[in-house]
């Protein structure tokens, strides 16, 4: 066999390891979502149990006799030891059957399928709001610091932050809904279109357009814009904030006085040079901005009458439902990882020296 | 470069018109829908032998008719509803019910009296809290199949094990959610483990009455239409939208934009804003709800009827009624509410006023004249914790310290049905509107140990127990001559005055706001009749 045959049909001696080293990382990346998940569902389900909340009178009522209390209690395998439960539990979860709601009656996971996407528009409307405006605002007032339109954008960014968004959509809906009529009252779209729709994704602002149903499209439109605007108002103020922050501390490096001296525009110098090297950190102000909205925000989905994945959970845990609230906190720590796992991967392409 | 498609393009477009757009905004309710803003968190289900939330009880009450029902007018009184007339035998122990003959269930089967027979027996077998509602009667397990007989398919009887007043009869059974119609042959056939169609109605109704289920989400909305199979007279509004909104502020803006008919929960400042506003009214009736101080007569403290005297003095009723229970609640100190049978009336029922000197004389007499430190535990209802932190003021002023604790209802019901408090504030209601209704729980204790855990009564919470009590209710329960009764009744409501186990503090009202627009809103206590509304 002569060398060239070997060179034509070896692979390259750098491709093994690589493949190797992808199935490394994802064995890695595996194990690790594997036990997160599994360290939130043991510190979810014991809290539960250690919590005074009495799942039997969330099904039965105050009202009910200690004969039907105790069947109940035995029905839903409360009798049983607290590991037995556990391994019981786990054995279900595994098969992705999470139970069932205690308050709805329905499984936990049709109940989330059903709020999530509610939740997953409102907050990927909010955090392209959000990111739309947080970030232009960010890097201007840092190229501008000091200038009326930093102050402006600090002011801004302040009451972003300190407003709360319960009051913020109380008056949004005063002033945009009930007096100017700009937009649609509480809710997700207008009762006439609400129950005309057959959902295909869930998500109305894909559905409606699916079916053709361009007039509900418009009436979501016009119902989720208020909530959406003023959540990402929140998420804006955070993310023109941390940009700001990250942009100053970039341009009192000494490569930008040098771009400047190369004759480099100050416009082309900030938003090509600077801004690429705050990109990883601007990456995951937005993705942690994200994960936090996904969380659901609960306030402001109850000013709004959002039936969203905030209110389910906090619902769910007043009442007691731990089987909703075990299925819910795993899918919070599903989104955290899931984004977190973005973020890897858009570190590699944007830094190369993480590559 | 292709151009986009159509159908794309129109999407951009509208998408661009509503960003712009500033006529968008909701149109008035739909002229045919009866739409309504209500905090419906509490519904779990729609099994009439499970509910216990006034929520579902009121829209189960639209859907499935019970052998009589409470006059619109006149809640004390009871009219032909499954049944169009009844008779009680001589000996007072069989109230039989003649039945229409031209029911059918939504599915097309007949209502038979063996359908009314099947639910009553099947809310005793599954056992939830509702099966007590028969139980008190003498429907137990052990009797319920001889109890209750239907020999023919419009004849039901009820064979109960003692005399009991017809009336109340009438209202705690007949008229209770217990004794409605469910189609048997539907709810077999969708039965899964046993369960009587239990989890089928979860999201089902299976019964006769004006309206039927629709759709139910929870958190979201429910939705019901107008029954085209029911016997009497078709709704005037044929379809009901009830919208989850649990934030009061909301309520109120979707019903000042005319978004909404009906609100169910404004706050009392709104309530207050809107009463006499151009095209809103309120409208208000007394529920036979009790809002009370529960002391824990087994705590060493409340022990003394003295203390707990104490204690009516220390709330400043008045104060309350014109504050945060406007709108909300009315000053009562009697155990029996107002519009029920045997009700001391409205001046009488409601002896006590804030009087700190008084309060202080029963303190130093009970043996505590530098007072004592207790801790008060209360819920998530709204005027829970103003009428906690105005007690806790008044109280500080005769040395009584007491500590504030808000806790979810789930997890203070939990304590109270332990007994693990030292007071608490809570609400119980009852479905009649007699004296027994809540005699026989918040007085009577069959067993006040505490293995004998009767926690369904309000009474064995509170660690009461008194004999001549518990003889005094049963003796006015079978009282057969309604004088005597009432006096009995009476007199109870005085005794209760010094030596009860509680505080009770106020009578709840049902409050809505509504549009003008819409008429015939119907409420009494017990429920608001949907079909009666007209627009």
């Amino acid at each position: 066999m002569s060398d060239s045959t070997i060179n034509s049909t070896a692979l390259p001696p750098r491709e093994p390891s690589a493949l190797l080293g992808g199935f490394n990382w994802l064995a890695r990346t595996l194990a690790t979502v594997a036990a997160t998940l599994f360290g939130l569902l043991v510190l979810t389900f014991f809290i539960g149990r250690l919590l005074p909340l009495d799942p039997v009178i969330a099904i039965l009522g105050d009202n009910a006799s200690q004969s039907a209390y105790d069947a109940m209690y035995r029905q839903l395998g409360l009798d049983r030891p607290l590991i037995e439960q556990f391994a019981t539990y786990v054995g279900q979860v595994v098969q992705f059957d999470f139970g069932r709601s205690l308050t709805s009656g329905n499984p936990v996971l049709s109940d989330i399928a059903r709020v999530f996407p509610a939740t997953l528009e409102l907050a990927t409307l909010s955090i392209l709001i959000a990111t739309g405006f947080g970030i232009p605002l960010g890097v201007l007032s840092a190229m501008y610091r000091d200038s009326p339109l930093d102050y402006i954008v600090r002011v801004l960014t302040l009451l972003g932050y300190s407003a709360p968004n319960f009051w913020l959509g109380l008056m949004g809906l005063t002033l945009f809904y009930a007096t100017l009529g700009w937009v649609a009252g509480p809710g997700r779209i207008d009762f006439v279109y609400e129950y005309t729709l057959t959902p295909i994704t869930g998500f109305l602002l894909i559905d409606a357009p699916l079916l053709g149903e361009w007039q509900a499209f418009a009436n979501a439109i016009s119902h989720i814009v208020l909530p959406a605007s003023i959540l990402g108002f929140s998420a804006m103020a955070y993310i023109a904030r941390m940009t700001r922050s990250f942009m100053i501390e970039q341009l009192n490096q000494e490569y930008v006085v040098t771009a400047r001296v190369k004759g480099l525009s100050w416009a082309k110098t900030v938003w090509v040079h600077a801004f690429r090297n705050i990109a990883v950190q601007v990456i995951t102000v937005v993705a942690l901005s994200y994960a936090f909205l996904l969380e659901g925000a609960v306030l402001i989905e109850t000013v709004f009458a959002w039936p969203g994945f905030g209110r389910y959970l906090t619902n769910a845990l007043l009442a007691g439902d731990m089987n909703a609230v075990v299925g819910c906190t795993l899918l919070v720590g599903t989104i955290f990882i899931v984004l977190n796992l973005c973020c890897d991967l858009l570190y590699h392409l944007l830094d190369p020296r993480t590559r | 470069m292709t151009p986009p498609s159509s159908r794309y393009r129109r999407l951009l477009a509208a998408a661009a018109i509503a960003l712009v757009s500033p006529v968008v905004a909701s149109a008035a309710t739909p002229p045919n829908t009866l739409v309504m803003a209500w905090n419906i968190d509490a519904i779990s289900t729609f099994d009439p032998a499970q509910i216990g939330e006034v929520v579902t009880d009121e829209i189960l009450r639209n859907a499935c008719d019970t052998l009589v029902d409470f006059d619109p007018d006149d809640a004390s009184h009871v009219v032909p509803s499954l049944a169009r007339s009844w008779s009680l035998s001589d000996d007072g122990l069989t109230l039989t019910f003649d039945l229409r003959e031209d029911m059918r269930f939504p599915s097309g089967n007949p209502v038979s009296a063996s359908d009314v027979a099947w639910s009553m027996k099947r809310v005793v077998e599954l056992g939830f809290g509702n099966a007590a509602t028969l139980e008190e009667y003498g429907f137990t397990a052990d009797r319920i199949d001889q109890a209750i007989e239907a020999p023919d398919a419009h004849t039901l009887m009820l064979h109960f094990d003692r005399p009991y007043p017809q009336e109340l009869i009438l209202q705690a059974i007949a008229a209770n959610r217990v004794a409605s119609a469910l189609d048997r042959e539907t709810l077999m056939a969708e039965e899964v483990e046993g369960d009587l169609g239990n989890r089928y109605l979860t999201n089902h109704t299976e019964c006769a009455g004006p309206y039927r289920l629709r759709q139910w989400n929870a958190g979201e909305a429910v939705v019901l239409e107008a029954n085209g199979d029911y016997w009497g007279e078709a709704p005037k509004l044929p379809q009901v939208l009830i919208r989850h909104v649990a934030e009061a502020g909301t309520q109120r803006l979707l019903l000042a934009r005319g978004d909404v008919d009906v609100a169910r929960d404004l706050a009392p400042e709104d309530l207050r804003n809107l009463d006499g506003s151009d095209g809103i009214e309120v409208v208000k009736a007394l529920k036979p709800q009790l809002f009370y101080l529960n002391l824990n007569n087994g705590d060493p403290i409340f022990a003394n009827p003295k203390v707990r005297q104490a204690m009516r003095y220390l709330v400043d009723y008045q104060g309350l009624a014109d504050t945060v229970m406007a709108y909300s609640g009315t000053p009562r100190a009697s155990f029996v509410p107002l519009g029920s049978f045997g009700a001391l009336d409205e001046t009488e029922g409601q002896p006590f006023r804030l009087d700190l000197d008084e309060a202080k004389r029963l303190l130093d007499e009970a043996g505590y004249p530098d007072g004592f430190e207790t801790r008060l535990i209360f819920g998530t209802l709204p005027y829970s914790a103003p009428i906690a932190q105005s007690l806790q003021q008044n109280a500080a002023k005769v040395g009584v310290r007491i500590e504030l604790e808000r806790m979810a209802n789930a997890q203070l019901f939990s304590r109270v049905r332990g007994r693990e408090y030292q007071s608490a504030i809570q609400s119980w209601m009852t479905s009649v509107a007699d004296a027994h209704g809540m005699a026989s729980r918040l007085l009577y204790n069959p067993d006040n140990r505490l293995e004998a855990r009767q926690s369904m009564y309000p009474s064995w919470r509170a660690a009461y127990y008194s004999e001549e009590v518990n003889q005094e209710v049963q003796a006015a329960l079978l009282e057969a001559d309604p004088a005597a009764r009432e006096a009995r009744y009476h007199a109870l409501q005085r005794e209760m005055f010094e030596q009860g186990p509680f505080a009770i503090l106020f009578q709840m009202y049902d409050v809505a706001g509504k549009r003008a627009e819409l008429h015939d809103w119907k409420a009494n206590g017990f429920r608001v009749y949907y079909d009666l509304a007209s627009k």
